[in-house]
């Protein structure tokens, strides 16, 4: 009998191993494409986090699921269970166990951070002591990538109320596109004009505070060309839902022929929904009248990107 | 039997019982017991919950198709701040404190709390203070948009240019909630410490207060953290001094820092009474003992040592360097350590149990689940790594409304059903009941759960309008939403007719163990006659060992 | 059902005086909030220290810095009045009455001294609440901590006032005791700005 409990105890705990390692592949599905050398790092995190998850969630709601099945009293028992106040041994196991995971996905997710090494220069030296610094790392697959890369001046990231404007300062030219090269770090320097606005991709799954008074240094490897959805990650008022471009990821040649044209072309007032919005505000159906900081005016850029332009 | 003694113990006085129906005038009155307090905590509570539900539901019908088509953006963004701030400080903190302000006296064996007054001041302040939340909504410019963060700059902006604004009467709300819990908490720790009767060791005391005590230490060294943050924002919204300016020179990720040395302990404030309560129920519906007591009791005292290193968390997208990333990385996976013990616990609790699925059982049990799955999506967002990717999307949205609405308000009313017939001295009806049970939970589910693929696939919270790609699982997560507020409809529909005329309750329904059931239902004004002496530790299901010698030297077993 | 032998040191705590427990638990309550509202301190503080290690620019433009001598003075009068307080106290413990008010009075009197002080600081400063990041959190800390000491004068007040009621005071008095434990925190709130803002440039 006991022995017959151990055989199904085992093998249930496979049959949830499997479950829970199925369902981790599947984490992968469930993410934008991979479209840079970060969304590799950070999907096979979330994978790894979703397998133990999985089989920590079906091991506790499958116990109860049987007590709630099997272990009701009837009407009219009014007996009580047997008086188990503990067990030292098994308190001192899922104790045990738990932490040593937390320490093993601590780790993990710390070399993980490391290698991705997305906030710049200035932050590294913070990590100086003790710290791999990602470029340095021999494990990272980020640096070889980077290796035949002429250093460039950061391309500047201005945020403001509402719209995103990116400069490249060598060639002179403003965009309310971002393009980018593929293969290459890219490197930004995140600055907001008003409030806190944050620099999102998902496709490249990197995020970042844009803070006002303050220059971030950030970057981070595009590895898939095509067109992404940038967004603004941190709350920033009226029109925050609508501050939105897209990241073009190309080719160098491509890049660099953007980058001419765009550069011919005279400064024009870019497509801006916040503004357009805000000039006729009160359509909808509820509007109280409450009061908007004002946008500011569409930026003037070489390039003026469109809403209409598709995305992945 | 010992019925006698029961008799002697509770009822005879011949005072007013405060929960029974017929001086409902009572708790409209400046009363100073606790029991008349703890009601009118929970039902004032409750009024707020409703009103913070249908923003909720509005917010839900923007989202149900991706334009920002059916309110204006300026009225979004006030509906979610206010709906979260409603939440937090009129909903959840003054419901667990009404059930622990019930409560913790006749689970200790005292007559009332160890300061009666300022226990009544402490609550007739939300009222005040809500009714301001309130008022917000009418001065020009609405209520406060700026999230229930009010993270500055952005707080700071001021359109109207009115020195009254949202902004300001949402930081006088917030601070009054502050007075008032700090009131509270002081009220709640000292009653805990002092006010004992004799016998009840802190290894006898029921795991509800351990865990209110708990929560209430984290309200007396967090919340001074935040009302020091509110107070040099209103000076910056107000007289223009610039702590958290930037154009001035001011550093706006030190309010930050402020808000979240709070404010993510404010989140062990809300979960852990409802720890409590699960410690509570599952014993009562199991027939066992509450597994591994002391080390579930202890797991709360770590939990709230730990929650006050742990805020950064918030902050791995901010303007915070890698070190502070790293290390608050590590504190933030610590904290599921003691959580995970008290999972464990209660489901070995269960386990071999003879289990009555009574509705307060069914919460608890769909509570834990949801818990569960919170804490599992919790350690993720603790790996910095891919919160970088999710921080500030639905993902995160999801994760604490599984907590909040999951955990907490399912743990909320499964409180409510178990306590029920002790409050008000009537049985509350069971089909009801169930019938709400299962709309809570579908509903819970499906409103919150399609909101973890949204924030996988990168849709950021706060938004009026979204891209088109995110419309299926914000329709699901509308329809859920819609249900919820459908679910409360049986719940008051069971409250109310059972507390008019329902089947009066004995004094202990369930057959529970613990000084609140050995006393008449409702309990009598100052709760015992006598002051029980305690001889034994909680939870003796299963044991025939006496909780309480009785005054007459005879013992009064929980069976009676 | 059984009997049982309940332990006599149990119903010996039972009838322990009611009214004794009761300042008691005042006592205990009161310290409790102390504690939480040292946290309020304790982040004024942390705020001052980070904007003053991120700050380029930390003092106002042409302001040398905060004079010295004045607050010295106004320091000492102050911490001095915590022994004072303390004096009034022992004089209530023996029953002498109009020991206790005279060094009540005193103590008050130095409290007031304290707010002058300030007050005339205050008149003096080149600089304003709104005057970046120095002036608004040395405005906030000296003005939050002036709040204190003016509640502490005001609650000495009502416990002065309250010694006139015969008897009042027989029993030993928890108004006494927290007014003074109070003024205590308000002296050690005291040392620790004082150190960080006049002494630590």
């Amino acid at each position: 009998m006991k022995r017959r409990n151990i055989v199904i105890l085992v093998g249930l705990a496979i049959a949830a191993a499997v479950i829970s390692l199925w369902v981790g592949q599947q984490a992968y599905t469930w993410m934008p494409p991979q479209a840079s050398a970060e969304s590799v790092l950070v999907d096979n995190l979330f994978s790894f986090l979703v397998t133990i998850g999985t089989f920590i969630f079906l091991g506790v709601t499958g116990t109860l699921l049987f007590s709630i099945l099997f272990q009701q009293s009837t009407k009219y028992d009014f007996s009580d269970g047997p008086p188990i106040e503990g067990n030292i041994t098994l308190e001192i196991v899922w104790t045990a166990i738990p932490f040593a995971l937390v320490i093993w996905i601590g780790t993990y997710s710390f070399q993980i951070y490391n290698q991705m090494g997305i906030l710049g220069p200035m932050e590294h030296s913070h990590l100086a002591m003790g710290m791999a610094i990602a470029d340095a790392a021999p494990l990272s697959p980020l640096s070889s990538d980077v290796a035949a890369e002429v250093p460039q001046p950061p391309i500047e990231v201005h945020a403001r109320q509402w719209a995103w404007e990116f400069r490249y300062p060598d060639q002179n030219v403003a965009s309310t596109e971002l393009h980018l090269p593929v293969n290459q770090r890219a490197t930004l320097l995140l600055s907001s004009d008003d409030v806190i606005h944050g620099f999102y991709v998902p496709a490249f799954r990197v995020k970042q505070d844009v803070v006002p008074g303050r220059e971030i240094n950030f970057e981070f490897t595009p590895i898939r060309e095509g067109r992404y959805r940038l967004r603004d990650s941190e709350y920033s008022g009226t029109y925050f839902a609508a501050n939105q471009t897209n990241v073009v990821v190309e080719s160098a040649d491509e890049y660099q022929q953007w980058l001419a044209i765009a550069a011919s072309q005279p400064p024009k007032a870019a497509e801006n929904p916040a503004f357009d919005e805000f000039t006729q505000a009160g359509q909808n159906p509820i509007s109280l009248g409450w009061q908007s900081v004002k946008p500011a005016p569409a930026p003037l850029v070489n390039y003026a990107s469109s809403e209409e332009d598709p995305h992945e | 039997m010992s019925n006698a003694s029961l008799e002697a113990l509770g009822t005879g006085r011949g005072q007013p019982q405060p929960g029974a129906p017929d001086n409902w005038q009572r708790f409209f009155s400046f009363s100073t017991d606790h029991k008349v307090i703890g009601i009118q905590y929970i039902v004032t509570a409750f009024f707020f919950f409703l009103i913070g539900g249908l923003l909720a539901m509005v917010i839900r019908g923007e989202l149900i198709t991706p334009d920002a088509d059916l309110v204006d953006r300026t009225v979004y963004n006030g509906l979610f701040t206010m709906h979260g701030t409603i939440m937090l400080f009129m909903w959840t903190f003054p419901v667990l404190n009404g059930l622990a302000n019930y409560l913790v006296p006749l689970m200790i064996g005292a007559r009332d709390m160890a300061f009666p007054r300022l226990n009544a001041v402490a609550f007739w302040l939300v009222p005040i203070f809500g009714t301001i939340l309130m008022a917000s909504f009418f001065v020009p410019g609405g209520p406060s948009q700026s999230g229930w963060w009010a993270y500055p700059p952005m707080s700071l902006q001021n359109p109207t240019g009115n020195l009254i604004n949202g902004q300001a009467l949402w930081l006088l709300a917030v601070a009054l909630s502050g007075v008032s819990s700090i009131m509270g908490a002081v009220n709640i720790v000292t009653t805990i410490f002092r006010m004992r009767a004799p016998g009840m060791g802190w290894f006898r005391m029921p795991a509800f207060c351990w865990t209110v005590l708990a929560a209430q230490m984290i309200q007396l060294f967090g919340l001074p953290a935040l009302t020091a943050g509110a107070v040099m924002l209103l000076f910056d919204l107000t007289v223009g001094t610039s702590f958290f300016n930037p154009e001035l020179g001011g550093d706006p990720v030190l309010y930050q820092h402020f808000f979240w040395f709070y404010s993510h302990p404010a989140v062990y404030v809300i979960i852990l009474p409802i720890f409590g309560v699960f410690s509570e129920i599952f014993p009562v519906y199991s027939r066992k003992p509450l597994f591994g007591y002391k080390v579930v009791v202890i797991s709360s005292v770590i939990i709230t040592a730990l929650s006050g290193v742990v805020w950064v968390h918030h902050m791995f997208a901010s303007g915070t360097p890698s070190w502070m990333r790293m290390l608050f990385m590590f504190s933030t996976m610590l904290i599921s350590v003691p959580t995970g013990i008290k999972v464990f616990a209660w489901v070995a609790t269960v386990w071999g149990g003879k289990l009555r699925l009574d509705t307060a059982m069914l919460f608890a049990l769909g509570g834990l689940i949801m818990f569960l799955f919170a804490g599992i999506t919790g350690i993720m967002l603790a790996a910095a790594p891919f919160d970088i990717h999710v921080n500030n999307t639905y993902f995160v949205v999801g994760h604490f409304h599984y907590v909040i609405y999951g955990a907490t308000v399912m743990g909320v009313y499964a409180a409510i059903y178990h306590w029920f017939p002790k409050m008000t001295g009537r049985m509350y009806y069971e089909g009801l009941g169930k019938l709400h049970f299962a709309l809570t939970f579908i509903g819970a589910n499906l409103n919150f759960f399609p909101m973890h693929p949204l924030g996988l696939m990168g849709m950021p919270r706060r938004v009026a309008s979204y891209d088109p790609e995110f419309a299926f699982w914000n329709v699901l997560a509308s329809l859920g939403g819609f249900l919820l507020g459908v679910s409360t409809l049986p719940f008051i529909l069971n409250v109310l007719s059972s507390w008019v005329q329902g089947k009066e309750a004995p004094d202990n329904p369930w057959r529970a163990i613990g000084l609140e059931w050995l006393v008449s239902s409702p309990p009598p004004h100052e709760n015992f006659d006598e002051i029980p002496v305690v001889v034994s530790a909680p939870y003796g299901y299963g044991t025939d060992e006496p909780l309480i010698a009785s005054p007459s030297g005879e013992l009064a077993s929980e069976h009676s | 059902m059984s009997t049982v032998d309940i332990d006599p040191t149990l119903n010996a705590h039972a009838v322990h005086s009611v009214a004794h427990e009761e300042d008691d638990h005042r006592m205990f309550g009161f310290i409790v909030f102390l504690l939480s509202e040292s946290i309020i301190f304790l982040s004024f503080f942390v705020g001052y220290i980070v904007y003053k290690t991120n700050a380029a620019e930390w003092l106002p433009t042409g302001f040398e810095g905060l004079e010295i001598r004045e607050p010295l003075i106004n320091t000492i009068v102050l911490v001095s009045s915590s022994f004072v307080i303390y004096a009034a106290e022992r004089f209530l413990h023996k029953d002498n009455l109009w020991g206790f008010r005279a060094f009540w009075l005193l103590t008050m009197a130095m409290g007031s001294f304290f707010l002058y002080g300030q007050a005339v600081e205050w008149m003096n400063l080149p600089f304003g609440f709104t005057s970046g990041v120095f002036g608004g959190s040395f405005y906030l800390l000296t003005g939050f901590h002036g709040l204190h000491v003016m509640t502490g004068v005001l609650l000495q007040g009502i416990m002065l006032g309250r010694s006139f009621i015969p008897g009042n005071y027989d029993g030993g008095e928890f108004g006494v005791a927290s007014t003074s434990l109070f003024w205590h925190f308000v002296d050690v709130i005291w040392i620790v700005l004082f150190l960080l803002i006049y002494i630590g440039r």
